[in-house]
């Protein structure tokens, strides 16, 4: 964008100059909670496969732990040359707030260590920043040169085929990283949030994940049954009767994948599936549910999607375990985070 | 199973009836009775109303269907609903209220898509927070001062007019033609 346009200038104006037409990509547009922002947002998505591009070993840090997700706004002048610098303030504050007092619970007798580090190849298009991954490593003050260091917390800033209208109309010096994964005691974040915000000027608020966003992640990991076993579809469902019910709906990974490809059956596009599939999908599986035990599952909220390949709750955790699907689960929780933007 | 017709009956002197349609009926409004006219309040989890009690009801007056946004059954039901209802209620008669709009777990979809069907009908939208007793008593009386003017007990105004200031706008899309 001109390096003229202020930074006070909101993105609306510069998104979407005319409706993409038919016959094209159909999306959707939505607004985000300030209504400032409007985002296109795909009905229509690709179907999952495998990379083998990023280094195994630091997926190994991602993979099988539950993260808690939140959204951060744009970072102001955030390098990613400077990350050592980072690390050293990052540790010097931490330390200076314990000493005023406020507990951390990496032990008053070990020392710390913060460790900042950047997974490439987890992008998807060039205006993707690059992965940022944060360790806080303990160790114990009288440790053998060599030993085992614990991880105490750890958190991930990420960025996967974010909007480009969005990400090209930011002032030149913000970096968009919406995506916020943490994993460890709840006051270290209070922590390393409180320094990000005053380093870099930026917000952090707690990233829900909603009842389409679940389903569609079933989808997404159903179409990958038959290259990688699921081996099992779990659904939580919570109704709000009296008592309140919680419903815990396991289905067969053959019969899943049966009903999928009956869905797909019906001219679907070869590379990608579209959300009425999904929808599709399932009202066929609440209809079954309700043949059997006459209640209907919509009137009450997804809670929880779990298969072998992951699981995701709506609160806003979310677990990984197949590693080589993970492009298109960050790509769908980057796309939530951005619609999250204040502004 | 029948139809209600809005001027099928004669209306009684002095009294309104509403009918509120909601699929979890222990969400009903607990409409504040402390108004000089009686209001009478039947409550449905959906449309069509059943046959047996036509001769039994009285002329119903305003039309609520409470959308809660966290079921997406509740949306299904008044969409089937809506069907249901004779056209001669869409003239004012007819007001949405939801509820759970604010939440965060919500997919934005339905409360376009319910913005639109309002919009489409040219019909009332009030968003309602219902778990509160503030919340609820203040819905209550929004639905109240509507169903005044649509029962007629407001001289100079009807539904009609009433439902053209107070209609949905369906929000436009960027480049100004209405959102798809």
């Amino acid at each position: 964008m001109e390096a003229q346009k202020s930074a006070t200038m909101t993105p609306r104006t510069n998104v979407a100059s005319g409706r993409r037409s038919l016959g094209f990509e159909k999306t959707n547009l939505r607004y985000t909670p300030g209504q400032l922002t409007a985002l296109r947002i795909p009905t229509s998505r690709r179907k999952p496969n495998t990379r083998n591009d990023i280094d195994p070993e630091q997926l190994a840090y991602i993979a099988n732990i539950e993260w808690k997700l939140s959204y951060v706004t744009p970072l102001y002048k955030f390098r990613h040359t400077q990350l050592v610098l980072y690390s050293k303030q990052l540790s010097a504050f931490i330390v200076a707030e314990k000493q005023k007092g406020i507990a951390v619970e990496v032990g008053p007798e070990m020392g710390f260590k913060v460790v900042f580090s950047v997974v490439l190849g987890m992008t998807e298009t060039d205006e993707d920043a690059e992965t940022v991954f944060i360790k806080i490593c303990s160790k114990p003050a009288f440790a053998v040169e060599g030993s085992a260091v614990k991880v105490v917390w750890s958190g991930w800033f990420t960025c996967v085929n974010g909007n480009l209208d969005y990400m090209r109309s930011l002032p030149s010096d913000f970096v968009s990283l919406p995506l916020f994964c943490t994993n460890g005691p709840e006051s270290i974040t209070a922590l390393v949030k409180s320094w990000f915000t005053r380093m870099f000027d930026c917000y952090f608020g707690p990233l829900s994940l909603n009842s389409s966003i679940l389903q569609w992640l079933g989808a997404l990991w159903t179409e990958c049954h038959p290259a990688s076993n699921i081996r099992y579809l779990k659904l939580a469902w919570n109704l709000p009767t009296l008592p309140p019910l919680d419903i815990s709906y396991t289905v067969h990974p053959q019969d899943a994948w049966n009903l999928w490809s009956s869905i797909r059956q019906n001219d679907s596009m070869e590379d990608g599936i579209s959300i009425e599939e999904v929808r599709r999908f399932m009202k066929g599986l609440e209809s079954h549910f309700f043949r059997h035990f006459r209640m209907h599952l919509s009137a009450g909220m997804l809670t929880r999607i779990c298969t072998s390949l992951g699981s995701a709750h709506c609160d806003g955790t979310i677990k990984i375990t197949g590693t080589q699907y993970i492009t298109p689960v960050l790509m769908l929780l980057t796309e939530c985070a951005q619609l999250k933007m204040p502004i | 199973m029948s139809s209600i017709k809005p001027f099928s009956k004669l209306p009684q002197l002095n009294t309104a009836n509403v009918l509120v349609s909601s699929i979890f009926l222990r969400h009903h409004l607990s409409l504040n009775l402390s108004t000089f006219i009686p209001v009478f309040r039947r409550l449905a989890r959906g449309l069509p109303l059943p046959a047996e009690n036509e001769e039994n009801r009285p002329r119903i007056d305003l039309v609520v269907f409470i959308v809660h946004l966290s079921s997406e059954l509740s949306l299904v039901s008044t969409e089937n609903s809506l069907k249901q209802l004779d056209t001669g209620y869409f003239l004012g008669k007819v007001c949405f209220l939801v509820t759970g709009a604010r939440c965060g777990l919500v997919p934005d979809e339905r409360l376009v898509s319910l913005r639109k069907l309002a919009g489409s009908l040219h019909c009332p939208l009030l968003f309602a927070e219902d778990q509160t007793r503030e919340g609820v008593s203040t819905a209550a009386q929004r639905v109240l001062k509507i169903l005044r003017v649509s029962a007629g007990l407001v001289p100079m105004v009807t539904g009609l007019y009433l439902s053209s200031l107070t209609r949905c706008t369906v929000p436009l899309d960027s480049d100004g033609s209405v959102q798809d």
